[in-house]
């Protein structure tokens, strides 16, 4: 602090320390816990601590290295479809829906604001043999017969698309709506075409609100335990069940801890990632 | 209990209606006595509340009320949602102050020797009205720790339009799963020891006793079945009325919600060996309130609210006799009980070993991988 500031009266301490506290207790303790169990030995139920990297060892190797991976995978794949899917969604709202904006952000979010896991049920219901699904393929002429979508693969990825998509929608969307729409005119007066327009005016610009969506949405689905269960009839490698499985099941909380940690890395690279990304972007517009 | 909540929750809800008119609300009556709350137990220590942590809608609010009625002691529900919560919830500083908890018999073993519950008081309750079949077992000899609230089996329910020969043993189901029409339509237990369970019965061997290894060489057959399996969540009736599900492994009560909806389905405890299981009432060690929770205990093993109780839930309570004592308006009653004729000596009950939980929950995670290629 070079710069010299106003004397601080005793009530900003405070009230600064109030969230700083919070975060303490919260959010730094319990993992600090986490870290310290995760190289400890596991007894039944409990911890004896002491310092080996046997749990990472075992949580890079074998079936759990290979839930990692998968996982990854899982988010990589869920969060460029949720990104393909809002990109659109989010350019239409920005630019086209006019005055009816508020209404169609609305529609977006309203969604979003029921119980997840209830969103999550009622693709059952749609996607189960003689639903509505079934129903509207058939009728389209796209499918014949029943439909056996449930429980594979195809239907946790249309849950997970669905579940995320308004978070995705909105940070790019924010970004969007800021663009002056002088920049989308001076492209097109210039001779680009639209194409030309979205690849050299609409994706840069769009940049920091894609960097953010990925990581809303990426996140948690590296942690995902209700849609691979709920749509994909539990099969499958999924992180999040691997490590609630060692804390609840196995009762060995150093592994789990380990993986945890493991995840957490991973996270933290990720977020780091999308820093540099959106590094030095200069807010437009004004 | 080894299935997880959704289908112990369908199937208890589905069963509202066929229960003696009783409708099961989703979640609990709010402003009846005994409301439902996530957190801890809290008033812990009021004499005049008993906190009891268990399932959720596993006990009737008739029966709460009346308990409140006659004692003026109010319980007070916390719920979870898998046995093995039960256990890591206790096991922390968050699971005192319950003075009744209700976890699967596999869970009894390792609770006790973690020193969680204390040990039942016979002077105080009196367990000679129940089935002797349930009391004694492997999981708790002499039932030291533990008392049968209610019961079910492992068995098969399937349908007969596409399992064309009837299903007498393990083998016909794994025999059965992997054929055209079949295939692909097979529901398992999510529950490592339901599945792995089953390639150990047919080579005769005991779950309880066996190592690393023979759990290892277990899981290769169900790892090689795994490709057949649609799902291993819970069990859900409305597939097998709308044939997306052909042959699955359930619990009786499951079974029968199930035919409820589609007669044709056929009901089969599978031998050699089968599962038993015995949600118990137990006592923690940390209870504030013991008194409460004995006088709990005594009021739900009197048999008018055991038969109460039994046409609630849909799961048989331990009463000796309690199947002749159904009305007649409960339909399909033999089935609560599993069927006519139940061996419990072919029933063997899993316990929880903490030298080989590990690898059950690991040889699972790989059969549920397996599945999923």
């Amino acid at each position: 602090m070079s710069r010299p500031t106003a004397p601080r009266r005793r009530g900003d301490h405070v009230l600064a320390g109030i969230p700083v506290a919070w975060l303490v207790v919260f959010f730094l303790a319990p993992l600090g816990f986490t870290v310290v169990y995760s190289f400890g030995v596991s007894t039944f139920g409990g911890v004896r601590l002491g310092f080996s990297f046997d749990n990472y060892r075992t949580a890079l190797s074998g079936i759990y290295l290979k839930t990692f991976l998968a996982t990854a995978r899982y988010a990589v794949i869920s969060c460029v479809l949720c990104i393909a899917a809002a990109l659109p969604v989010a350019y239409f709202i920005a630019r086209r829906a006019g005055r009816h904006k508020t209404l169609a952000l609305a529609i977006v979010l309203i969604p979003y604001l029921t119980s997840f896991l209830v969103r999550v049920m009622s693709w059952q219901i749609l996607l189960a043999r003689g639903g509505a699904a079934e129903h509207l393929l058939n009728a389209l002429g796209l499918h014949a017969g029943p439909l056996d979508v449930l429980d594979t693969r195809t239907a946790v990825y249309i849950g997970t698309v669905y579940a995320y998509l308004p978070i995705a929608i909105v940070p790019i969307y924010v970004v969007l709506d800021r663009v002056p729409a002088e920049l989308f005119e001076a492209s097109h007066d210039l001779g680009g075409s639209r194409l030309k327009t979205f690849v050299h005016v609409t994706l840069p610009m769009s940049r920091p609100g894609i960097a953010t969506a990925v990581l809303l949405t990426a996140v948690p689905m590296l942690g995902e335990l209700v849609i691979p269960q709920l749509l994909g009839g539990g099969k499958g490698l999924f992180m999040g069940q691997a490590i609630s499985s060692q804390y609840l099941k196995s009762q060995n909380y150093a592994l789990g801890s380990a993986m945890a940690v493991l995840v957490l890395a991973a996270v933290t690279a990720i977020v780091a990632i999308l820093a540099r990304l959106t590094k030095g972007f200069d807010e437009v517009g004004g | 209990m080894s299935v997880n909540l959704p289908s112990r929750r369908s199937a208890l809800a589905l069963l509202g209606a066929a229960t003696a008119g009783t409708t099961l609300a989703a979640c609990s009556d709010a402003s009846a006595p005994g409301k439902t709350q996530t957190a801890g137990a809290n008033k812990a220590g009021d004499k005049g509340t008993v906190n009891i942590y268990t399932w959720p809608d596993y006990f009737s609010s008739k029966s709460l009320k009346t308990f409140t009625k006659k004692t003026g002691i109010s319980p007070n529900i916390s719920t979870y949602d898998s046995s093995d919560t039960v256990f890591t919830k206790l096991n922390s500083p968050a699971g005192a102050g319950f003075d009744i908890v209700v976890p699967s018999s596999g869970w009894i073993q390792p609770l006790a020797d973690k020193g969680l519950l204390a040990e039942i008081d016979r002077d105080k309750v009196d367990l000679s009205s129940l089935d002797p079949s349930l009391l004694d077992r492997e999981y708790d000899p002499g039932n030291k720790y533990s008392i049968p609230k209610d019961w079910g089996m492992l068995g098969i329910v399937y349908n007969p339009d596409a399992v064309r020969h009837p299903i007498r043993t393990w083998q016909d189901f794994l025999d059965a799963g992997s054929q055209k029409g079949v295939s692909g339509k097979v529901r398992m237990s999510s529950s490592a020891w339901e599945t792995i369970g089953i390639s150990l019965w047919i080579d005769g061997k005991n779950w309880n006793t066996v190592g690393a290894a023979a759990i290892k060489d277990a899981a290769k057959r169900i790892k090689a079945f795994a490709p057949h399996v649609k799902t291993f969540e819970g069990f859900d009736p409305a597939t097998l009325a709308n044939g997306s599900v052909v042959l699955a492994q359930c619990n009786q009560a499951a079974a029968r919600t199930a035919i409820a909806q589609n007669p044709k389905l056929k009901w089969v405890i599978p031998g050699p060996r089968s599962e038993l299981w015995v949600d118990s009432y137990a006592l923690p060690k940390k209870s504030h309130n013991p008194d409460a929770a004995y006088k709990f205990l005594n009021y739900e093993l009197t048999p008018s609210v055991q038969l109460h109780e039994t046409e609630f839930l849909g799961y048989p309570a331990a009463l000796k006799g309690l199947r002749r004592k159904m009305p007649k308006s409960v339909k399909n009653s033999d089935l609560i009980f599993g069927g006519k004729h139940v061996d419990f000596d072919k029933l063997t009950t899993f316990v929880v070993n903490k030298k080989t939980i590990g690898v059950y929950q690991q040889q699972q995670t790989e059969i549920q991988a397996a599945a999923g290629k």
